[in-house]
């Protein structure tokens, strides 16, 4: 069943022309003027003129989850900082210092959604910045940008430089010093600091341990960020993507987000709004299109709108699911719906970035569970011993079954590898591991034949009752 | 033949005289990035990238006077320094080929783009040509995957890889010959 799109065009990609809206080579990167001349700053001016807690509020009400992976509900998240004293005048005491970490690592392998939102539309992003930080209280904000992202980091560096000097960050407070419900300015600085290729540092611990300077090992929780975070202080950690629905949000209103998108189908939180899914793999027009949540899979790869179907007329036979640590869908989940229920009702990990990689009839999917284990091996930060151990185990395994080298035992010895690793199962202190353990699971489970017929059997020994218990 | 660039097996310890973290970069980092935090080891990343820029690699020497520069153990950025991908112990070519390996790419022609690179240049993968110019690496996804294959030279992106038309591409970075350190 086509899912029924109310968009008439982009809402993070107003600015950005995508399919089926507009065509991209109209892209470019927008400035400060352009910005400010198409509806930028609205939502901050109106956040501005609010307090910052029913700011917070505003976002709550929209039940925006987390567009990193997780899916976590943003303005909760806020809430858990510690409380600021209002007094009867409605004076705040003052929160200290505290940060805000913006999360553009985007190195999840089939990821490439906060990309499409820094090449072309940097002041949206600021923009959102700008709003968290004075919803939150936070004077400091860091955008770490993993260290791939060259020309992106040089974009967001200019966008930056614009807007200091048109005043909108800086010491003389939000858009130019502006009075705020708060009742003064507020002002808030914001840097660009550029990572240094490690896929970990995505994490949102090991984040901050490569803010701090140190290797990017990620923390025992708790404590959590928001209690005790960057140099120990209250920090909130977003995705690039989540933050850039807050300028849209404050403008048009919880009510107006949680138009788009669905609800559960399965008594779970609801997934409101619109998201960055970018497809690639098997399609005849892979790119970042922007669709409500619940859109069935294979709409959005069928569709004229969209991909324009499979490339050269295959079958479709698989997909990663949104970035490979959230697993694949089998060729019977062709119709799975892309929101948060997508874990629970077609066994896969979560949503992830809604990025899902496509794979035609063709695909060796043996091969495709070698290359995502050695990503893990690769990537793994090794202070967890099941996570360092066992990604090194699957990664063996899957090249040896690759090879026509395994036994059916190694099949199940992969499986029972994989279970056992992750922060679910409490054997390791992040969620890669999780990751690890539920691509090759599922990859596994669905596509056991395939896996079957590229080992060899294993000969089990009959059970055979000898001695005195034999019966003649 | 070629020697082997790979970033394991220890660093190189050799020494100079004049700095490599110079006055000027010094004076730079104090005014525009140690401000930005609270420790100075938090400037750490942006200094070893100043000095990866500079050099295309991160001496031994270097790391000494950065540690003293921020005021922290050497061990500390020697600790750092070997953690992240795209700080070199090494030296490496003046020019840096990274082919995207991850999932979509290796799913869309991929194979195909290294084996033809690494017969162009003569060089396996993680090794430098013996002129110096091009070190060829294999690197995860690179957040272009509709694009894919892709890779990088030095700081620029190439999408829609092809082997023909990238070769291509590969003789035209040796013809700029500028270097492109990062
Ligand atoms: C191994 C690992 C890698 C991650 N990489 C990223 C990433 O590249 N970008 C991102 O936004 N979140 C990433 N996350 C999720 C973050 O930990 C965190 O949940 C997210 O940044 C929170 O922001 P949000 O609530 O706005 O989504 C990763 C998580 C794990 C476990
Ligand atoms: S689970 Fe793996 S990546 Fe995460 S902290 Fe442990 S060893 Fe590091
Ligand atoms: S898989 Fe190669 S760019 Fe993403």
């Amino acid at each position: 069943m086509p899912h029924p799109s109310n968009l008439t065009q982009g809402i993070l990609t107003k600015r950005i022309p995508c399919w089926p809206f507009a065509d991209p080579k109209g892209r470019h990167i927008v400035g400060w003027d352009e910005y400010t001349a198409t509806g930028g700053h609205v939502g901050l001016r109106k956040a501005l003129a609010l307090k910052p807690d029913e700011v917070t509020e505003e976002v709550k009400k929209s039940q925006l989850r987390g567009r990193g992976g997780a899916g976590f509900p943003c303005g909760l998240k806020w809430t858990f900082l510690p409380k600021v004293t209002i007094d009867a005048s409605g004076k705040e005491s003052n929160a200290g210092q505290r940060y805000l970490a913006v999360n553009a690592d985007e190195s999840e392998p089939c990821t490439f959604k906060d990309r499409l939102l820094m090449d072309f539309d940097p002041h949206l992003l600021l923009e959102g910045i700008a709003i968290c930080c004075y919803a939150c209280r936070i004077p400091t904000a860091y955008i770490f940008i993993r260290g791939e992202y060259h020309h992106q980091a040089k974009v967001l560096e200019k966008a930056l430089a614009e807007a200091y000097a048109k005043g909108l960050f800086g010491k003389q407070g939000l858009l130019g010093g502006s009075m705020t419900g708060k009742g003064e300015s507020f002002a808030v600085d914001c840097y660009v600091h550029r990572g240094a290729g490690a896929y970990i540092c995505g994490e949102e611990t090991g984040l901050l341990e490569a803010l701090e300077g140190k290797r990017g090992w990620p923390r025992i929780k708790p404590p959590f960020p928001a209690i005790k975070g960057l140099f120990g202080k209250p920090t909130i950690i977003n995705n690039v993507e989540t933050l850039s629905h807050l300028p849209s949000i404050i403008e048009n209103g919880a009510d107006w987000f949680c138009k788009q998108g669905v609800t559960s189908t399965i008594g779970g939180p609801p997934s409101f709004g619109t998201k960055l899914m970018g497809v690639s793999g098997h399609v005849n027009r892979p790119g970042v299109y922007e669709c409500e949540l619940g859109i069935p899979l294979r709409t959005l790869v069928e569709s004229k709108d969209y991909c324009q179907g499979m490339r050269g007329g295959k079958k479709f036979k698989g997909a990663i699911a949104g970035g490979i640590s959230m697993g694949v869908l089998g060729p019977d989940q062709f119709d799975a719906e892309m929101d948060f229920d997508i874990g629970r009702k077609y066994n896969v990990l979560g949503l992830g970035t809604a990025c899902p990689t496509v794979f035609d009839e063709d695909t060796d999917m043996v091969a495709v569970a070698r290359n995502i284990a050695r990503f893990f091996k690769h990537e793994s930060c090794g202070q967890c011993t099941p996570c360092r151990e066992g990604s090194g185990w699957l990664y063996q395994l899957m090249s040896r079954i690759e090879g026509g080298e395994a036994k059916t035992k190694d099949l199940d010895l992969a499986l029972e590898v994989a279970t056992s690793m992750g922060s679910m199962p409490g054997t390791t202190i992040c969620g890669l591991a999780d990751g690890n353990n539920w691509a090759i699971r599922t990859i596994i489970n669905k596509f056991r034949d395939e896996f079957e017929k590229r080992v060899k059997p294993t000969f089990v020994p009959v059970k055979m009752t000898v001695g005195a218990g034999a019966r003649g | 033949m070629a020697w082997i660039t790979k970033n394991s097996g220890g660093m190189k310890i050799e020494t100079r005289q004049e700095p490599y973290l110079t006055p000027a970069m010094r004076d730079t980092l104090s005014r525009n990035i140690l401000p930005r935090y609270e420790t100075k080891h938090g400037a750490l990343l942006p200094t070893l990238h100043t000095i990866q820029h500079e050099y295309g690699w991160i001496p031994h020497q270097a790391m000494m006077e950065i540690a003293a520069f921020l005021d922290i153990a050497p061990s500390q950025v020697v600790d750092t320094a070997s953690f992240y991908e795209e700080y070199w112990l090494r030296p490496k070519g003046r020019h840096t080929i990274s082919v995207c390996r991850s999932l979509a790419c290796e799913f869309c022609g991929q194979p195909e783009l290294t084996e033809a690179i690494k017969k162009k240049l003569g060089i396996d993968v993680g090794e430098t040509t013996e002129d110096g110019e091009f070190t060829l690496i294999e690197v995860e996804c690179l957040g272009s995957c509709d694009s894919a294959p892709v890779a990088l030279i030095d700081e620029s992106l190439h999408e829609w890889l092809k082997p023909d038309n990238f070769l291509a591409k590969i003789d035209e970075a040796r013809k700029h010959g500028a270097h492109g350190h990062h």
